[in-house]
């Protein structure tokens, strides 16, 4: 069945879930998970090798990767604020994700949603900051400063992520090389914007004023308004003719040519709309998670790229993977803080998470031998 | 079109800088005066040095995607040869003086894994006596070279020079996986590329960490400078070319050495035939997945002295915070290949251009111009932009970023 001709997206969702290669490729993200998870327990333990420690596990290791996964995946449901902390990062990676899975979508590999993402969130600072004094006080004042903050993240964020698109389209720059310089650039002048016009008087660090508290929102409206982000995106990608251009894009662009698609343009614009949704994560983490733009953004723009390949660059997909490497980012602390086990940890598993994910050729080799095995 | 609008851009560069060397001697007391003043024979030389990283990445990703496959994990690449060099050293030398024993050791034991790798990826031969003879010779190689570095140097710069080595082969190897991953079992190679930055971007850190406590190493010494006698005496040139760190030197060698190889050798003919018509060359006899292996091998390989000069060459340590020490190295690399259109002469002469404008953003810094650092660190990065949409999309081969499967039919 062919979910493309359902004009019902909710329809669209069923026969995909029963699509036989969409069942392939859950099924190799739940492999690789798995397997990246068993790889990275290896790597705890000969890790602990080296490590120093009072009382090893036994033999030379230090680190116990059982104990380490049991902090890792339960923390958030036995210590409260590493739960505030996934619930946080979930919101995040929702944006982040989502808005890299937009852009490889439409067969682009945008990495630079970090910079764009950078950018946005100083943006929406500014912004909140900027308005705060006009806007009427209590509820409907704070909910209309963080409104326009929002939209100061999304346009900043797009029109950053414009550039290498319009790059991409009319002078034929790799977009994979022009993003991560981008990303680079991006630090850089927020940096010299804060230090130099937007310093906080009497701090110490390069930060900018706090915004109104008012604005101010917690995890579960980050949450619902990510979620109602992926919902959108996913009608609009698969129950718009927009969307059925961008895939086309992505998949067969010397057919979507054929078909009348401005190739240049639709570069442009899935780009900008991918910037957009990673601008918009910026401004929910200045709103929802510092108060305020501060120097040294998480690398939440590199984690999204492991969130939406883990989750077959699919919206629905990254409705799971987010909150999953959210809940790993949080437990990380509590491994660092309980265990003494470095929390970059995650950071390993998450590049094991893409290269097994890339290679599905690998399991369907095991797969073959394990069947032949049962079925001899 | 391509080759008129890069001849152009590199014309117009090298025209401003004489211009500006020129109105800086007339007029000293200007910017320009300013500017000159900081290009001089120093500052060559630190252009030269930082190139480097740079050109090593590009000319082992000019092997690589010339033979069909695309790496752009270049910059995880040479993250894992700076740390490992920095890391095999510490442990070597530590606080309790050079310790050469367990160093001599696991150059040996990496050598004969990597033999016993290469043997079962059927790289080293057919015939299991070919095998033997090759791996076997492998690793007699690495073992006369620790002999000799330790005849030549000292107990502790020939420890140095065992951690330079062997970062060099745990580069390598880890470009092996990266081949494994995407000739093997046919992975997408830009996603594949990405997750060797990002495993690298997340284990030298973390590596760094459960050895010494933070994910900055301390400081280990340096291979530093060799000096050729008489040469270095000439004025300004000796000081930059005859005068340098042994990785200087390497580039200096590897580059006319790459271009021979690929444009006059047949293992060059079949790298070249591999990335653009993989079926004629199987069809000539040539297996193209090991001639594949063998050219991401090299790719690793140089981007292992690429990393492991960067840590080891000058500074002395490893950074590993923010995106550590390489600090996107890696990426200006595979830019400095497109612009040089994957002609080592060309890929090494964009290197050094980038290189001199980061040398240049030091010394900026240092001269306190009224442009802020945060600003001008940016420059390099915005050249790479400008370049790369000034010179657009170069001849790539035919087949790189495809896989090819001899049995098809």
């Amino acid at each position: 069945m062919n979910p493309d001709r359902l004009p019902d997206p909710i329809a669209g969702l069923l026969g995909r879930l029963v699509d036989a290669s969409a069942g392939e490729r859950l099924v190799v993200s739940v492999a690789a998970l798995v397997t990246a998870i068993l790889l990275g327990g290896v790597v705890t333990l000969v890790a602990g090798v080296f490590a120093e420690c009072a009382t090893p596990i036994f033999g030379p290791f230090c680190y116990n990767p059982l104990a380490v996964y049991r902090y890792l995946f339960l923390a958030p449901f036995f210590d409260s604020f590493i739960l505030q902390e996934t619930l946080k990062n979930s919101a995040l990676l929702l944006f982040t994700g989502l808005a890299v899975a937009v852009s490889f979508r439409a067969g682009l590999f945008n990495i630079g949603t970090q910079g764009q993402l950078v950018l946005g969130a100083l943006a929406a600072a500014l912004a909140a900051v900027w308005v705060g004094p006009a806007a009427p006080s209590g509820p409907v004042g704070g909910a209309l400063i963080a409104i326009v903050a929002m939209i100061a993240g999304a346009v900043v964020g797009g029109l950053y992520a414009a550039i290498p698109g319009a790059l991409k389209a009319y002078a034929d720059a790799n977009e994979v090389i022009t993003t991560i310089m981008l990303n680079f650039i991006a630090s850089d002048v927020a940096f010299f914007l804060v230090s130099a016009y937007f310093q906080k008087p009497d701090s110490g660090s390069v930060e900018t004023r706090d915004v109104p508290a008012a604005a101010r929102f917690g995890p579960e409206i980050a949450l619902a308004m990510a979620i109602a982000l992926t919902l959108l995106i996913t009608y609009v990608l698969w129950g718009t003719a927009f969307g059925y251009d961008l895939r086309t894009a992505g998949i067969q662009p010397e057919a979507a040519d054929y078909a009348g698609v401005d190739a240049k343009r639709m570069i442009v614009t899935s780009m900008t709309l991918s910037g957009m949704i990673g601008g918009m994560g910026g401004a929910v983490w200045v709103l929802m998670s510092v108060g305020r733009w501060v120097n040294g953004v998480p690398s939440l723009g590199f984690d999204g790229i492991t969130v939406s390949v883990l989750a077959s660059n699919n919206p629905l997909g990254v409705l799971f993977a987010g909150p999953l490497f959210g809940s790993m980012q949080a437990g990380s602390l509590s491994i660092d803080f309980q265990l003494g086990v470095p929390r970059q940890l995650v950071g390993v598993i998450r590049g094991l998470v893409i290269l097994l994910v890339a290679m599905p050729e690998f399991f369907r080799a095991l797969g073959v031998r394990w069947n032949m095995g049962g079925s001899r | 079109m391509n080759a008129i609008r890069r001849f152009g851009l590199l014309a117009v560069s090298t025209l401003a800088v004489v211009a500006v060397v020129l109105i800086g001697q007339l007029f000293p007391n200007t910017p320009a005066g300013e500017l000159a003043s900081v290009l001089d024979a120093g500052y060559a030389a630190s252009a030269l040095r930082l190139a480097v990283p740079i050109a090593f990445a590009a000319l082992g990703g000019i092997f690589a995607e010339r033979s069909g496959v695309i790496n752009i994990g270049l910059e995880g690449l040479l993250i894992v040869g700076a740390f490992t060099g920095v890391a095999v050293a510490h442990w070597m030398i530590g606080e309790s003086g050079a310790s050469l024993g367990p160093g001599v050791v696991l150059l040996l034991v990496i050598a004969a894994l990597l033999a016993l790798a290469g043997a079962a990826l059927d790289l080293l031969g057919d015939s299991r006596r070919e095998m033997a003879i090759r791996g076997g010779g492998g690793v007699l190689a690495t073992a006369v070279l620790a002999a000799l570095t330790v005849a030549l140097a000292g107990p502790t710069l020939a420890a140095t020079w065992i951690a330079f080595y062997v970062a060099v082969l745990v580069s390598g190897a880890f470009s092996l996986l990266f081949a494994v991953v995407t000739i093997e079992y046919r992975a997408d190679q830009v996603i594949a590329g990405l997750a060797v930055w990002l495993i690298a971007l997340g284990a030298a850190p973390f590596a760094s960490s459960v050895i010494w406590g933070s994910v900055n190493s301390p400081g280990v010494d340096t291979l530093g400078t060799w000096t050729v006698p008489l040469l270095s005496e000439i004025p300004t040139v000796g000081s930059v070319l005859f005068d340098a760190e042994p990785v200087v030197y390497f580039l200096l060698l590897a580059t006319p050495v790459s271009w021979y190889v690929l444009a006059h050798t047949s293992f060059g003919y079949w790298v070249r035939a591999s990335g653009q018509n993989p079926k004629a060359l199987d069809t000539a006899g040539v297996d193209v997945r090991r001639v594949r292996y063998a050219a991401v091998l090299i790719s690793g390989v140089f981007s292992g002295i690429g990393g492991a000069g960067l840590s080891l060459g000058r500074v002395g340590n490893f950074v590993g915070s923010g995106t550590t020490m390489v600090d996107g190295r890696g990426w200006i690399g595979i830019t400095a290949m497109l612009f040089g259109n994957y002609n080592p002469f060309g890929a090494f002469g964009a290197s050094l251009l980038f290189a001199a404008l980061d040398a240049l953003q030091f010394r900026l810094q240092q001269l306190n111009v009224a442009i802020p650092d945060s600003l001008i660190q940016s420059v390099p990065y915005v050249t790479v932009i400008v370049v790369l949409a000034l010179v657009g999309r170069t001849r790539t081969p035919d087949a790189a970023g495809e896989h090819y499967e001899a049995d098809e039919d």
